[in-house]
């Protein structure tokens, strides 16, 4: 039993299992960087055998960042950093608490000759120099009297041990945070028209609804375009009404989210409401008649005859020739369709004939009357983006441990110092060594300062 | 003169900037290596004046926006950071031998955004989706991560040339003989990439927060989003690599050049395929 737990342990926390599922997930990511999208999916699978198309469906593979695949390789991969830092721990704590002396074995033995300096002063005349030379550079300094000679000790950074530790801690965070936002986290959609408020929104995954406990109100959509045609703002001016009150009101442009009840919202699209409206007047027997605000699909009287018209359709800009309307009337005698548009004198103007060629683009054509169009009322819709993600702070506070990480592990290290003095004969010997986690460069150029001061100060 | 002008300009400076390595890098004399990094500062500078000048035109324009909001704009961009990163080296490694292997990278950025019929180099107005703040420091840490992908790439490319030749084993004579030492490229690529992955660790972090504020998520798995991550896990892999398990050498530059075949992809590639990431699509 234990044995069996050893060798799950051991398979869980080698750095080869780690660079192996980093270079899976590699493969992963690449291959659903280049499988198709869902929809593509579907017409590619029907082409398959059905149970190719199983198979296909099962490793999900036209989502494989959502995949049981995917899940499967971020577990082992927590797993192998939990795993890991665990068992490093000891070993780190040990360095971390590695006592000043003894001085590491052999550390003193074949320094190079320029770590070695000989003075003709006393002892007891050195031991300050040095002291304060250490404490200069590294704050404080321990003395330790051996027989191996007089020991100073000073060091630097030594948190800094602890930099890959923040690093790996970060990626976990991150992973939780990124797990919490997708338990409890919501993503839906809202179309609101201009001027209407809406309290439900469409869930982003599958097909359910969400509703609020409050209502936004699209008060006014804007779009503006550069001289290009370029799109240059996309603007919703927005209410936020809870319990019958307007709590909050706001301008939401892209990239300029709005919070509200623990969503944010995001302009996110927008188009042209299904209900666009005619504003259409008529004139009877060259006398002012009644003016009517008409939306396809809508019926109306005309005062005086016995016919009722309908609207067919209502058309904003109909084969590049402006707003227009298809009208029926149906009287007892008649039952004609034609239609009205808004710019007639101008489509005259081009063709003068148009009215004998075309009779249905003919206004007057149920004589008495005449149709015109004053103009046309269209309203936009904004469509809104809401997000709620508890995870968020936790991916974020991920983002700064790794920065803070990153900068320890690659610009800190660990630097221990020695200095050992001894006579010999007449002579002192003044030996200094060091250690470091990392950046042996840094540390040698340390040594070489310290050798520099330290002779400069006992010839002074 | 205008920045158009000034850009032309200083894609034919580093080409003569890139000649001039060539020719230290041949004859061994000191002289064209001076040359070479006078003329790439010269070109470094002029560059920068354009930039300014395209910004300060973009507000002349009406439009007023950093000179970082097009596949063109990148480029010029990238070729600067790459410059600017190499003169840096130089200054600090005193080696002017890696010029010949990394300028021409910056002249190759130059001459594709001018050249390639694909890229539009007239300065466009913002779409509101790159109306942020965080536009700026998004593309500048991306690039600066590139750009010093590019050196490791380019050390990694000396390393194998002079590796090939004579495996392990140093030999003073010859052209071979006067590429740096093999030690000093093996800290060079590890540098160079330690710095680049920082920066694209910051790049894809900013990117990630303005996708939080203009997508509503920080992370949509868009393919630009993915193969910036498959790039921080490959140079990731090759830090551990390293750090564990003490890789050295031929090793780190073979990863060095996979590292940046994904930067590429990454930053060219990915755009053929469907994203949110479209703006880079001339």
């Amino acid at each position: 039993m234990s044995l069996k737990k050893n060798s799950l342990w051991s398979f869980f926390s080698s750095v080869k299992l780690t660079i192996t599922l980093l270079a899976l997930i590699v493969l992963v990511f690449i291959a659903a960087t280049f499988l198709p999208a869902y929809e593509v999916f579907q017409t590619f699978t029907k082409q398959l055998s059905p149970g190719a198309a199983k198979v296909f469906l099962f490793l999900q593979l036209s989502d494989l960042y959502h995949s049981p695949l995917f899940y499967f390789l971020m577990t082992l991969l927590s797993l192998n950093l939990i795993i890991c830092s665990i068992n490093r721990f000891p070993a780190l704590w040990k360095q971390y608490k590695a006592p000043h002396f003894p001085e590491p074995a052999g550390i003193f033995d074949s320094l190079p000759q320029s770590q070695i300096i000989t003075g003709n002063k006393e002892i007891s005349k050195i031991k300050p120099i040095v002291a304060s030379c250490l404490k200069k550079n590294y704050g404080s300094s321990k003395e330790a009297d051996t027989e191996r000679g007089y020991l100073f000790y000073a060091e630097r950074g030594r948190l800094s041990l602890f930099g890959v530790y923040i690093v790996h801690l970060s990626i976990l965070v991150m992973i939780a945070g990124a797990i919490i936002g997708s338990i409890f986290g919501l993503t839906a959609d809202i179309n609101i028209k201009e001027g209407e408020s809406v309290n439900v929104a469409t869930l982003s995954k599958g097909n359910g609804i969400h509703k609020l406990d409050f209502s936004v109100r699209c008060d006014k959509f804007i779009v503006e375009f550069y001289e290009d045609g370029t799109p240059k703002t996309y603007r919703s001016d927005l209410s936020f009404i809870k319990n019958g009150q307007v709590e909050r009101q706001g301008t939401l442009l892209v990239n300029h989210p709005i919070s509200f009840d623990g969503f944010r919202f995001y302009q996110y699209s927008y188009g042209a409401a299904p209900d666009i409206k005619a504003i259409v007047t008529y004139t009877t027997a060259g006398k002012k008649g009644g003016s009517m605000a008409l939306a396809a699909g809508d019926t109306f009287d005309l005062p005086g005859s016995k016919a009722r018209g309908f609207v067919l359709r209502v058309e904003e800009n109909i084969m590049q020739r402006g707003p227009a309307i298809k009208l029926r009337i149906i009287s007892p005698k008649k039952d004609i369709q034609f239609w009205v548009f808004q710019q007639l004198d101008q489509l005259i103007a081009m063709n003068p004939n148009l009215l004998t060629e075309v009779p249905m683009f003919n206004p007057g054509l149920f004589t008495p009357f005449v149709f015109s169009i004053d103009r046309i009322e269209q309203h936009y819709y904004t469509g809104l983006h809401l997000v709620r993600d508890p995870g968020v702070p936790l991916v974020a506070l991920g983002g700064l441990l790794m920065i803070a990480g990153m900068i320890i592990v690659f610009l800190m290290s660990y630097q221990r110092f020695w200095v050992r003095m001894k006579q010999e004969g007449a002579k002192i010997s003044i030996s200094i060594a060091g250690w470091s986690n990392r950046n042996n460069q840094q540390l040698q150029n340390k040594i070489d300062y310290l050798c520099r001061r330290i002779k400069e100060e006992i010839k002074a | 003169m205008n920045h158009t002008m000034i850009l032309s300009w200083v894609t034919f400076i580093y080409f003569a900037s890139f000649v001039l390595y060539l020719f230290r890098l041949i004859s061994g004399k000191e002289f064209w290596g001076r040359a070479a990094s006078f003329l790439a500062w010269v070109g470094l500078a002029a560059q920068t004046i354009a930039l300014l000048l395209r910004w300060k035109n973009s507000y002349d324009l009406g439009m007023g926006h950093v000179p970082l909001a097009n596949l063109y704009e990148s480029m010029i961009f990238f070729a600067w950071a790459i410059i600017l990163i190499y003169l840096i080296i130089e200054w600090r490694t005193k080696s002017k031998i890696i010029g010949a292997f990394v300028v021409p990278m910056a002249f190759l950025a130059m001459a594709y955004a001018s050249i390639s019929p694909d890229i539009n180099n007239r300065i466009a107005p913002l779409i509101p989706a790159l109306q942020s703040n965080w536009l700026t420091s998004h593309v500048v840490t991306c690039f600066m991560g590139y750009a010093a992908f590019a050196i490791a790439f380019g050390c990694g490319l000396i390393y194998l040339l002079k590796n090939m030749e004579k495996g392990d084993v140093e030999k003073p004579a010859g052209f071979l003989g006067r590429l740096p030492a093999l030690a000093t490229l093996d800290t060079l690529i590890y540098q160079s990439t330690a710095l680049g992955f920082v920066f694209l660790t910051i790049g894809i972090m900013t990117g990630s927060i303005w996708a939080h504020y203009a997508w509503g998520s920080y992370w949509s798995w868009d393919p630009k989003e993915t193969w910036s991550l498959i790039t921080w896990l490959i140079y990731a892999i090759m830090l551990h690599s390293r750090f564990v398990r003490g890789w050295r050498g031929k090793r780190m530059a073979i990863l060095a050049l996979i590292g940046f075949a994904c930067v590429l992809f990454t930053y060219l590639g990915v755009n053929y395929l469907p994203g949110m990431h479209s703006y880079l699509q001339a």
